[in-house]
This record gives structure tokens, C-alpha cells and sequence, in this order.
């Protein structure tokens, strides 16, 4: 059409220039011409409003000519919100199950204009906010176009602004939904709602059961658990983006930049600035600007002017006061410039507190004890003021993710609606939901810190016992030996022979030694160093003593006594000889070390107790390529082990007793100092592979070991639990 | 010739915008003719407007100033909030003050006792002027009785009204702007952020300590069913793996498994528990219904782990005793009240607990030492000394020197206990050292001195005697368990079957549960702990028998940590000279264990034996190892 109506103008513009004589020529020439760029422009549009889904004429649509909806004057109305409604009772989740992904899917309906009986429009047919919305709906993994599979619906009647539609006639356009059905699993967008003169706090349409996420609930209309509060966007947000400012003290301690607050409101927040001087900001909107600025991005105090949103970033605390709504946009602005939100809004409820931790990010101030705002916020430490602005960059580095891949949008807009879909996913799968971590804790906490998959203080009982895992490949002879002391340990409750020679079988049952404790032998399908951490089924204890085919110096009072101790650290790995890590400041790199040193960060699994959860996160959460280097190497399996369990757990390793070393390859002398100094090389070779595999050097060094209480004490040997205890 | 250039020229034109409309329209035509393919993948969402620039924003810049209108009204007038209903003004200065409506008339043990355990907690107060809250304890089903409208109702405004156990009689009065703390309300009558829900409390709920969660494994164990149903007589169905092929539909046929019915009092051995509110015998068609089997064969190990240790943590920490569930409610209130200074969320939902780890000690999770860990952070590399001058009270001056010659110690507390005027002079020392003049009250030790300012406290007594390597070395184990206390001297502790009672002895033993104060490391939060969360009558039981106190502090620590003590070598303790023991003047040959009395007022108060057993000493990597001493960091602990 564009293009015609181009040709059209240009058309009579030349004619002019032309002889007259030909002019007939050029008319019935230029006749021709448009009557075949019309029917081209008939081609082009003509199909898209039969076959609204082809890819290529959803492109170039326009929103003026989308259909139009006559609504009766008499045309049913939904009840008003029902109040009571919870996930359980107005929303099926029946429609919810067809996924494979845990992940609900999304509808929206087509884009209508809707009239009354007298062709006026209801409302706005959409807003900029409300497209770019839906887009980052369709874009989402959510989306699906399939009206019978999806689980939640969004109709594109927009009603983001109340001010903005007829309610009545808004509810009526609702009401004719083809799946509307009382609302049920129908998903509204609000953020401005109520109107004069008394500002309800949710949406007025009548929406019967519909889900609402809204700006500016109060808790007196947000429906715990079924609705979603949601932030108001701030088109300030969207447009000017904010260098990065890291947490510290800032130039202003308290600022106020919104503009129309109530009177009394602003005399209180004066006050404060009265009283406290210069660490208290207010500012009001500028009344003396030159021609071309924009008054939105300028607030001044008295006749100085300040650039707005910037000047959020130079304060530690920002108002956040309630107008006649409780949502205010002005939130998205304070949170993007890191500052801290001080909510002074009786009854609100914060956007996603249904996940999101608003403690950790922000002060709520009762709207009572405004004037004693300073106070307050000075009663608050320095370190949790810091702790609150890191807390507030997670806002805008999530943002980055969600929305790299919408350039358009990188506003709030898509996030929330990420948050929104996620929260109502969460509820219908509640199984899968996201924790409270994920929701809630910065990349920056989660580098440094831990969470001890083994975190509650429990002292596993001694009757449980434990499971002994020898690996091993030939040395019958060794083994039957290692496998009679084992079975002396009084807490040894069952044996595992992990059998790791595929070109030769393991002797027949009545050639084993007869031990009091179960025994099973377990054949493996390939000769790996990885087999001795496989979680087998047949291990029925959470205590793992794993022990090589040639231990065989360790006595029954010091495996015992290694059993207990683990019992008082059953997170931990808790063997005997101890080796350490050491940073070689020539290399610049680590090394192993296996001298006889005054601290230990590693014990041998040689013989060691630990969680057989670690056998698990071992076989299938171990990182990188670290599994596949130990077996292509033949080595370092125990290495690899003490850095899964630091890492994970945070904690140092327990050794236990004197021992010093085994009959172990880096101790025997068979060939010599050479065969030593290899082994040693390619030791401290995984450690600088394993410490750049997982980022960090997870080890902890500690210059503890565990003895019996009574160890070397000067005190009858006959009276002690542990009396046989070897050396070195 | 014009006629053929009119004709040329004609054709020229003709072609020419036949050729341009090929250009144009044919690639749309061909389109037409070929009807398109959906592309596989390509979502074909919402239409992207040629107009979209052009679309109004959903809110004008003029809309946005308002007049700011009266606070939203409640719609009802029943209803309540936080900010409409409690007068927080009330509260100000020491935080939450609970005043208890006494009982009228005879009532119940169990009423007696809790209106105890809230009397003697730090919330309670006899003024009902100076409370900010006002409890009204509503325990009908017990004594069949039901309480009228008391004195100060007002409305009910700063009220809870705590109901545990199911109303059995009537609504005597309106229940107004006063909170309720009930089990199970219902959603119509329960106000968020306001009302508080318990735990539904069986009669015979321990009132104090209560049973420890029952799980022994961190891990499930093999071969145990994965789900038990509860069903209509209180019996439990155990539901295995094989039974989730149910169709989504919800209407499958068959049962829901090869189960097995258990009864009543034990619960069942499985991984899960389906517990369906009022109507168990939906039970299983909600498993149907839902595939929950299917989607908890899904849960890894690791989710699996995490929620069965955070079931134990729960129960202990807030629901096993009515005591605490009573605690936790108050706290929850004392929370909204404080805003700012609430607990942060991390110290609710991890060990040891909100009502352990007090947010008026701090908010910051750095302070305490239970979360180093989730916080990536590492205790302090200093510690205090605080030697506590006993009479009849000589300065400690070897004592002060070697704890001085730590390279860790930051300064050194002497709190003078004693009838004797302060010495004047005190030796040289390379750190601070400060004199606090005490009130001759055992109980001084434990108060947290602002003028303390690292985590750890070394607690001696003057008469204790320790080297320079054995500080080092004790603050260096220190620094690996932040939360426990590390000593020299030990105690430990046994039932004594002869007494029917717990006892304990200071003989050295292959186990201990406890480590003497008069010597020992901890962080300065159980100061806080014992001075602003005992009941007072433990404070005084203390001060009444001095060589209780070692006692009360290892339960304290217990308590919270449910962890022992941890030993480090005592060189010393060979030659049985030294005086570690606490109590009275003269000299002792070796410490002597105090009245056992004691443990067992302290085992009643506390509602259970906190106390654990170690076997295990922590020594140097090379302690008393054949090698050579120069090798060795910390030799001096093995000399004799």
C-alpha cells in the first residue's frame, strides 16, 4: 500500500515536465502500472487476513487494522474478583499437564479492537508496554500458540491503566473469551489501578476468577498465593542506562526525587532535611526550565538542578512514598540506580514478595514513623547496608541475562514477565520449584560461600556401621588378607570386593575367607580407578570406608576409632596418612607435597571414611572433564576426591592417627628416587589441573588430627577404648 | 515514424513496468502459488506491528502526579492489618514485652506450665501497662472452661490470642483487632501478616526440650518405599516405585500400588509422606491425579537430602515442644515489630534457628558463628582473653604473659571478682589489657562486655596455667569450629542408673561431653546467649553454685550446636598440678566434678539432655610423633 500510494504522489508530480501530446500515453501507462502495484499490495495483504499464522505476513501488520468486536450492550459481565480464590480452588491445573519440561504454557489471544453498540472503542486498542509485554511472552519458552494445550491464558485486552478503559464494557470484551470460563487460568496485567477520587489498590473490571498481576496491591486486595504483585515500569528505566556503582558510602544518605508528593509528606521529608542537613536530599520537580528539556529527567532542590534518574545513584537510602497508589514507578528508577528503597507505603505488598526477600534489599518504615526515618536508618549497620546494595545489583545483572536476547526490552518488562510466569509455575509444580537461594542469592554470595549438602549436625548412629569397598585387580592374595582385618573392625557391616579384572574372574566362593559380615564381589565392565567411587546399590550405610587390596598395617582399634570419629564429622573425609598443597612461588603454581609436615589439606583414599553421598556427587556431579583425566591416568582418584568434598562442603579433611604413609607408591623404594620424583610431578600436575577445572582451590589446610582422648596419655593402656594405635 | 517512436516508445514503457511489477509482486505471487510451510521451530507468536514505534505508552508523564488519598480502608470491617490494628508505639525501647492474662479459677497443668515457660522467658512482663502485647491463652478443650472478656480488651488491639488446641466452646466476645495464633485456620478467616498459623499440637506434646527428630541417616535408605499414603483410620499405606503409569487424566483404574498398611502410633519407613488435609481418602486418587510419584522419583538425591535434613531442622528448631512453638510465635511478632532489625531470612531457615541466634545480638549473619559458610566468610584471626580474678585473688601475671606472647591475642580482659582492693600495677603487655571490677557474681563471667570486641573469647581463671603454643594451637582449632568450645580440661557426663538420674565426673575417661570454662575457647554470641536468653532462674542457679556454671554453658552450647565439645592436649595434665578447676579457694589436687545436682535441674530445664559425647582429642599433625623435633611447630605442648 506504501509503496502506491508513493507512486501515486511522484505520478502527477512528472506530468508537468511531459509534452502534453503524450500525455494520454503516460496516464494509461502509469494506470497500468498502479493497477498492477495494487494487486501486487492485494497479494501481499490480502492472505494475512484469512491465514493470520503464515510467518511471513505476520511481519508487516498493522495494529489500525486489526478486526473489531461490536459487544452488545446487554453482553454477559464476570462476577467481580472473587476474593477467596486460591490456586486450589480457581485454577485447574488439569490443563497444566502436558508438558514435558515442567514448564506451563502460555496462550494469548489475537489482538481485537473492541466497540460499543456505538462504534466507540473501549479502550486503547494496546499500548507500547502491553505489545512489547506479549512479545517477550511469545518469545519465551512459555509461549505456545496451541489453545488446547496451554495452561494459562493471557488476553491482549489491555488493561496495564485503568484511567485508560471503559470497565464495564472492558469486563464485557473479557467475558467473550472463547476459553474464558470465569476467568479460570486467565492471566491479567495491571499496574495502574483504581482511579479517582479513593484509588482502589486492584484493578476494578469485574474478573471473576482470573489471576491478576498487578502494581500496587495492598493487602487487603492481593489474594496470598494467587495473585502476583508485580513492579509498576518505569519508562525512565528503559532508556537511560546507569554506569555501575559498586557498594560504599555515598554522598547523600537519604534522598527523596519523587515529584507531587502529599504536602504533609513533603513538609515531614523537609524536616528531615532541615534537621540533618546535607546527608538528606529532597527534590521536587523543576519549575524554571529552558525550552527542549525534558522536565521528567530533571529534579531540582531549591535552584539547583539535578539529573534524574543519575542523581539516585549518589545516595545510600531513597524514598519510596506511597501517592494515592501504593505502587510507584519510582521503585523501578531507586532499584536500577542501587540505591536502597526505604518503602514508607502502609499495607503494600512489594513486587514478587512471594519470592523475593525484600529484607535483604530494602527498609520498610511504617508510615507513621516517617519523621523517625533517619533514625532508623541509622541504627543499621554499615555491613548490612552493604549487604542490601549487593542484594539490589542482582537486579539489574538478572535483568542482562533475561533480556539479551530482546534488545528491544530491556526494561523490566521482561524479567517481570519471566518472574510472573515462574512464580505461577512454581505454584503449579511446586516440586520443581526454584528455592529460596536461587531466587534470592547474588552470583557474588554464591562464589565465596557454600551450602553443605550435609548441613544438618547429626551424629549418625554407631549400629548403623559402616561399608568397606576394597578395589582390586589381582592381588588375591593381599586382598583375602586386607579382607580378614577389615572383618575384625567391630562396626563393619558388610564388605564390597569391587573386582576391576575383566580378563580374569575372581576365585570361587569357598576360597574367600569366612567372615562374620556380608560379602559381595561386584564386577566391573572396565578397568577404571573410578569404580571405587561408583554409589553401589549394595551400599546400605551412609559410612563408606573405601581401602586398597594392600592395606593391610592398619589395626581393628584404628579403623574403629576412624569410624567414630567420622560419625562426629560425617561430612567430611576422614582418612589416615594426610598430604598437603602448596603453592611453589618459582613455578608459580601448586605442588603436592607428602613430606612430614605440621599441616594436612588432603588424606589418601587409600583408606578413608566418607558419606557415600560423595560416591554420587563423585560418579555424576563431578565437574569438567576431571573423571575421564583420573581414568585416562591411572591416578589422582583420591586427589579428585578431597577436592569434590572441600568444594562442596567448605570443610577441611579429618585425619586421623599418627600413620604417615602406606606401603604407597610414592614411599616404596623399587625403582629408586626416579620412579618417586614422576610420581610426585604428576601429582602436583592434578592439582593445577583440578584447582582450574573447578576455578578455585577448594582445599582447607589445617594443622589438627585426630587422636583418641586418651592417646599417649600417661594412663593405664588396658583402661583405654583404643590402646592399639600403630605408628607412623 | 511518430506514430512507431508513439508505438516504441509505448512498449518501451509497457515492458518496462511489466518488468517492475515482476520485480515487485513476483516473489509474492510465487509465495501464493507454493502455500508456506510452518518452519519447524519457528514460533509464530505474537505479530510483530508495523506500528509498534508509533503505539501509545499505557501511562502519559501527566498522568502521573497524584493527590495522595487517606491510607487504603479496610473493605470489611472485620478485617485487620499489621499497620491498622497493632500500635506498635507501645513497643518501643525494649522490643517485645508480652504481658499474660492470669488464669481465673482453677485451671489445667498444662495451662500452669505454659503460663510458666512464658514467665519465665526474656518477653514477659507483670505490668500490663508496659506491654505492648497482651496474651490471652485460650486452652478450652483441656479444662472444659471458657475464658470471658478480659480487663485491658480494648478492642483487642495489641492482643493475641493464642489457641492451641481446637476451640471446643463458643466465641464468648468479639475477637476484633486481636491476632490469633491458631492450627489450621481456614483461608476466609486468616489474615496474612497478621494472624499467625501453628502447628496443630496433639495433648501430649512435650511442653519443654522435646524429642529430637527421629531421622538417623542424612540419606534414605535403599529398598525403603518412596511414599506413604495417609489414610482414614490414621493408618499409613505405603505406596512403591513400579505404581505411577497413571495416564494424565486423572481417571486411572487401578490401585495405587502393591502397599502395605501400617498402623497408627509409628509412622511409616518411607521417603515421603502424602498428607491431604481433611479428606484422606482422596489421598490416593490425588496421587493418581497428580503423577506425585512419578515427579518424586524425579527429585535428585541432592533435593531429596536437602529436604529431609531441613524437616529435621524445623521440627527441632520450632516445633517440638509447645514451648517453642509458643517462642517462635512471639518471635515472629517481635519480627514485625522491629522492621529493620529482624531476623534476616537466612537465620530462620538455617541451623541452629531464630530463637537461638538472637537478631538483637546482630542481623548480620558475618556475627554469628554459625554461618561462615553460606556466607563465604572466616571467623576473626584474634581472640580476647577474659581472666576472671576469683578470690582470694592474686594477679595472674604468669598467666597475662603467656596468653600476651599468643601472636593471636588482641587484648586482655581482667575482670577483678574479689574483696580485694584492684592492684595498681599490672605487668607490661604487648596488647591492651583493661581491668572490669565484677560483682562477685559467677555469673559476670558470662556477660557480653562491650568492652570485648573480637568473636572469640579465651575464658580463664586466674589460677589456670597455659603456655604460649597451647593458646596458639587451641585458637587455631578455634578458628576451624567458630561454633563450639574448645578446651583443655574435660568433664563428661552419665546416667546413673543406681540414682535414677543424670551424673557426671571429672576422671579421665576415653569420652567427654564437656569442657571447663576455666580455660577454654568460644565465640562471644553464647555471652549474648546466656545472659539475654536463659530464665533467669538458671542465671541464679549458677551463681548459687559456682561449679555449675561450666556445666550450664556446655548445655547452652549443646543446645544450640547439638554438637560436643571439641579437647585439645593439656600438657600439664600429667603431672596433676594444676589447679584448673572452678569453684572455691585452696588448692585441689585435680579437678573435682561438682554436685550433680546440678546437671539434672539443668537436664529439667532444659526439657532434655542437650549434652554429646566426643572420643576423640585433637593434637598437632606431628603430636608425639618418632620424628624429629625440629620438624615439629608445636613441641613445647609435649614436653612434660
Amino acid at each position: 500500500m506504501c509503496a502506491s500510494v508513493k507512486y501515486n504522489i511522484r505520478g502527477p508530480a512528472l506530468i508537468p515536465r511531459m509534452k502534453t501530446k503524450h500525455r494520454i500515453y503516460y496516464i494509461t501507462l502509469f494506470s497500468i502500472v498502479l493497477l498492477g502495484l495494487i494487486a501486487t499490495g492485494m497479494f501481499q495483504f490480502w492472505p494475512h487476513s484469512i491465514e493470520s499464522s503464515n510467518d511471513w505476513n505476520v511481519e508487516k501488520r498493522s495494529v489500525r487494522d486489526v478486526p473489531v468486536v461490536r459487544l452488545p450492550a446487554d453482553s454477559p459481565i464476570p462476577e467481580r474478583g472473587d476474593l477467596s480464590c486460591r490456586m486450589h480452588t480457581c485454577f485447574d491445573v488439569y490443563r497444566c499437564g502436558f508438558n514435558p519440561k515442567n514448564k506451563i504454557k502460555v496462550y494469548i489471544y489475537a489482538l481485537k479492537k473492541y466497540v460499543d453498540d456505538f462504534g466507540v472503542s473501549v479502550s486503547n486498542t494496546i499500548s507500547r508496554e502491553y505489545n512489547e509485554l506479549l512479545m517477550a511472552i511469545s518469545d519465551s519458552d512459555y509461549y505456545t500458540d496451541d489453545i488446547n494445550r496451554a495452561c494459562l491464558f493471557v488476553p491482549s485486552i489491555d488493561v496495564l491503566n485503568q484511567n485508560t478503559l471503559r470497565i464495564k464494557e472492558t469486563a464485557q470484551a473479557l467475558a467473550q473469551l472463547s476459553r474464558w470460563d470465569r476467568g479460570s487460568n486467565h492471566l491479567l496485567f495491571n499496574m495502574l489501578p483504581g482511579g479517582p477520587p479513593d484509588y482502589n489498590t486492584a484493578l476494578d473490571v469485574p474478573r471473576d476468577r482470573a489471576l491478576l498481576a498487578g502494581g500496587g496491591f495492598s493487602t487487603w486486595t492481593y489474594r496470598q498465593g494467587y495473585d502476583v504483585s508485580i513492579p509498576v515500569y518505569s519508562p525512565l528505566s528503559a532508556e537511560v542506562d546507569l554506569p555501575e556503582k559498586g557498594p560504599g558510602p555515598r554522598q547523600y544518605f537519604l534522598l527523596s526525587s519523587q515529584v507531587g508528593l502529599h504536602p504533609e509528606y513533603r513538609e515531614d521529608l523537609e524536616a528531615l532535611q532541615v534537621k540533618h542537613g546535607e546527608s538528606v536530599l529532597v527534590l521536587d520537580k523543576c519549575t524554571n526550565l529552558s525550552e527542549g528539556v525534558l522536565s521528567v529527567r530533571k529534579r531540582c532542590h531549591k535552584h539547583q538542578v539535578f539529573d534524574y534518574p543519575q542523581v539516585l545513584q549518589e545516595a545510600t537510602f531513597c524514598v519510596v512514598l506511597r501517592g494515592a497508589r501504593l505502587g510507584q514507578a519510582v521503585l523501578s528508577d531507586v532499584l536500577q540506580a542501587g540505591c536502597v528503597p526505604v518503602v514508607i507505603a502502609d499495607s503494600y505488598i512489594l513486587p514478587f514478595s512471594e519470592v523475593l526477600d525484600w529484607k535483604r534489599a530494602s527498609v520498610v518504615v511504617p508510615e507513621e514513623k516517617m519523621s523517625d526515618v533517619y533514625s532508623i536508618l541509622q541504627s543499621i549497620p554499615q555491613r548490612q547496608i552493604e549487604e542490601m546494595q549487593r542484594q539490589l545489583f542482582m537486579e539489574p545483572a538478572r535483568r542482562e541475562n533475561w533480556s539479551a536476547a530482546n534488545h528491544q526490552m530491556n526494561s523490566l518488562i521482561w524479567p517481570r514477565e519471566q518472574r510472573d510466569s515462574q512464580i505461577i509455575n512454581d505454584r503449579i509444580y511446586p516440586y520443581a520449584a526454584i528455592s529460596y537461594e536461587e531466587w534470592n542469592d547474588p552470583p557474588v554470595v554464591k562464589w565465596g560461600s557454600v551450602s553443605n549438602p550435609l548441613f544438618l549436625p547429626l551424629i549418625p548412629p554407631q549400629s548403623q556401621g559402616f561399608t568397606a569397598i576394597v578395589l582390586t585387580y589381582d592381588r588375591v592374595e593381599s586382598l583375602f588378607r586386607v579382607i580378614t582385618e577389615v572383618s575384625k573392625v567391630p562396626s563393619l557391616s558388610k564388605l564390597l570386593v569391587v573386582w576391576n579384572n575383566q580378563n580374569k574372574n575372581p576365585p570361587e566362593d569357598s576360597l574367600w575367607p569366612k567372615i562374620r559380615v556380608p560379602l559381595k564381589v561386584v564386577r566391573t565392565a572396565e578397568n577404571k580407578l573410578s569404580n571405587r567411587f561408583f554409589p553401589y546399590d549394595e551400599i546400605e550405610t551412609e559410612a563408606v570406608l573405601a581401602i586398597d587390596d594392600d592395606i593391610i598395617m592398619l589395626t581393628s582399634d584404628e579403623l574403629q576409632f576412624g569410624y567414630e570419629v567420622w560419625r562426629e564429622f560425617p561430612d567430611r573425609l576422614v582418612g589416615y596418612p594426610g598430604r598437603l598443597h602448596l603453592w611453589d612461588h618459582e613455578m608459580n603454581k601448586w605442588k603436592y607435597e607428602s613430606e612430614w609436615t605440621n599441616e594436612v589439606s588432603m588424606v589418601l583414599t587409600g583408606a578413608a571414611f566418607y558419606h557415600k553421598y560423595f560416591n554420587y556427587l563423585y560418579t555424576y556431579k563431578m565437574p569438567g572433564d576431571i573423571k575421564n583425566w583420573v581414568d585416562a591416568h591411572m591416578n589422582c582418584e583420591d586427589i579428585a576426591m578431597n577436592f569434590l568434598v572441600a568444594n562442596v562442603t567448605g570443610k577441611a579433611v579429618i585425619k586421623v592417627t599418627p600413620r604417615k604413609k602406606f606401603k604407597c607408591p610414592e614411599c616404596t623404594a623399587i625403582d629408586g628416587l626416579s620412579l618417586d620424583q614422576t610420581h610426585m610431578v604428576e601429582r602436583s600436575e592434578c592439582i593445577n589441573k583440578f584447582a582450574s577445572v573447578f576455578g578455585t582451590m577448594p582445599l582447607k589446610v589445617v594443622e589438627h588430627r585426630a587422636d583418641p582422648v586418651l592417646y599417649k596419655d600417661d594412663f593405664p593402656e588396658k583402661l583405654k577404648s583404643f590402646p592399639n594405635i600403630g605408628s607412623l | 515514424m511518430q506514430s512507431w517512436r508513439r508505438r516504441k516508445s509505448l512498449w518501451l514503457a509497457l515492458s518496462a513496468s511489466w518488468l517492475l511489477l515482476v520485480l515487485l509482486g513476483g516473489f509474492s505471487l510465487l509465495r501464493l502459488a507454493l502455500p508456506p510451510r510452518p518452519q519447524p521451530g519457528a514460533s509464530q507468536g505474537w505479530p510483530r506491528w508495523l506500528d509498534a514505534e508509533l503505539l501509545q505508552s499505557f501511562s502519559q508523564p501527566r498522568e502521573l502526579p497524584e493527590d495522595t488519598a487517606s491510607p487504603p480502608q479496610a473493605p470489611h470491617g472485620g478485617s485487620c492489618n499489621w499497620e491498622a490494628c497493632f500500635d506498635t508505639s507501645k513497643c518501643r525501647g525494649d522490643g517485645l514485652k508480652v504481658f499474660v492474662y492470669p488464669a481465673v479459677g482453677p485451671i489445667s497443668e498444662t495451662h500452669r506450665r505454659i503460663l510458666a515457660s512464658i514467665e519465665g522467658s526474656r518477653f514477659h512482663t507483670f505490668s500490663p501497662a508496659g506491654a505492648c502485647l497482651l496474651l490471652l491463652l485460650s486452652l478450652d478443650a483441656q479444662t472444659g472452661e471458657c475464658s470471658s472478656m478480659p480487663l485491658q480488651w480494648n478492642r483487642g488491639r495489641n492482643h493475641l490470642v493464642l489457641r492451641l488446641y481446637p476451640a471446643a466452646c463458643p466465641r464468648t466476645f468479639q475477637l476484633g483487632q486481636a491476632m490469633v495464633a491458631e492450627a489450621s485456620p481456614t483461608v476466609d478467616s486468616f489474615r496474612p501478616g497478621f494472624d499467625v498459623a501453628l502447628p496443630f499440637l496433639p495433648e501430649a506434646h512435650p511442653l519443654r526440650g522435646g524429642a529430637p527428630g527421629q531421622l538417623r541417616q542424612h540419606s534414605p535408605q535403599p529398598g525403603v518405599a518412596l511414599l506413604a499414603l495417609e489414610e482414614e483410620r490414621g493408618g499409613w499405606r505405603t505406596a512403591d516405585t513400579g505404581s505411577s503409569a497413571c495416564p494424565w487424566d486423572g481417571r486411572c483404574e487401578q490401585d495405587p500400588g502393591p502397599g502395605q498398611t501400617q498402623h497408627q502410633e509409628t509412622l511409616p519407613n518411607a521417603t515421603f509422606c502424602l498428607i491431604s488435609g481433611h479428606r484422606p481418602e482422596a489421598a490416593s486418587r490425588f496421587l493418581q491425579a497428580l503423577q506425585v510419584l512419578a515427579a518424586l522419583q524425579e527429585m535428585s538425591p541432592a533435593r531429596v537430602l536437602a529436604l529431609r535434613q531441613q524437616t529435621q531442622f524445623l521440627w527441632d528448631a520450632y516445633f517440638s515442644s509447645v514451648e517453642k512453638v509458643i517462642h517462635t510465635t512471639l518471635e515472629v511478632i517481635q519480627d514485625r515489630i522491629f522492621g529493620t532489625s529482624a531476623h534476616p531470612s537466612l537465620l530462620w531457615n538455617s541451623p541452629p534457628g531464630a530463637l537461638l541466634a538472637l537478631s538483637t545480638f546482630s542481623t548480620s549473619p558475618q556475627d554469628f558463628p554459625f554461618y561462615h559458610l553460606q556466607q563465604g566468610s572466616r571467623p576473626e584471626g584474634r581472640f580476647s582473653a577474659l581472666i576472671w580474678v576469683a578470690p582470694p585473688g592474686q594477679p595472674p601475671l604468669k598467666l597475662i604473659q603467656a596468653v600476651a606472647g599468643s601472636q593471636h591475642c588482641a587484648q586482655i580482659l581482667v575482670l577483678w571478682s574479689n574483696e580485694r582492693p584492684l592492684p595498681s600495677r599490672w605487668p607490661e603487655t604487648a596488647v591492651p589489657l583493661t581491668v572490669i571490677d565484677g560483682h562477685r557474681k559467677v555469673s559476670d563471667r558470662f556477660y557480653p562486655y562491650s568492652t570485648i570486641r573480637t568473636d572469640a573469647i579465651l575464658s580463664l581463671d586466674a589460677r589456670s596455667s597455659l603456655s604460649t603454643s597451647e593458646v596458639d594451637f587451641a585458637f587455631l582449632v578455634w578458628q576451624s569450629f567458630p561454633e563450639r568450645m574448645v578446651g583443655f580440661l574435660t568433664l563428661s557426663h552419665f546416667w546413673d542408673e543406681a540414682h535414677g538420674g543424670w551424673g557426671y565426673t571429672a576422671e579421665r575417661t576415653n569420652e567427654f561431653s564437656m569442657v571447663l570454662t576455666t580455660a577454654a575457647f568460644y565465640h562471644r554470641y553464647y555471652h549474648t546467649l546466656f545472659t539475654h536468653s536463659l530464665p533467669k532462674a538458671l542465671r541464679t542457679l549458677a551463681d548459687e553454685a559456682p561449679t555449675c556454671v561450666d556445666v550450664l554453658m556446655n548445655f547452652i552450647v549443646a543446645a544450640v550446636t547439638k554438637l560436643p565439645p571439641i579437647k585439645v592436649p593439656y600438657g600439664k595434665q600429667r603431672q596433676e598440678a594444676a589447679p584448673l578447676a572452678p569453684g572455691g579457694p585452696g588448692p585441689r589436687s585435680k579437678p573435682q566434678a561438682p554436685a550433680p545436682d546440678c546437671i539434672n535441674q539443668l537436664a529439667a530445664a532444659f526439657g532434655h539432655m542437650p549434652l554429646l559425647s566426643s572420643c576423640l582429642r585433637l593434637d598437632p599433625v606431628l603430636f608425639k610423633d618418632p620424628v624429629s623435633v625440629q620438624r615439629k611447630k608445636y613441641r613445647s605442648l609435649e614436653k612434660p
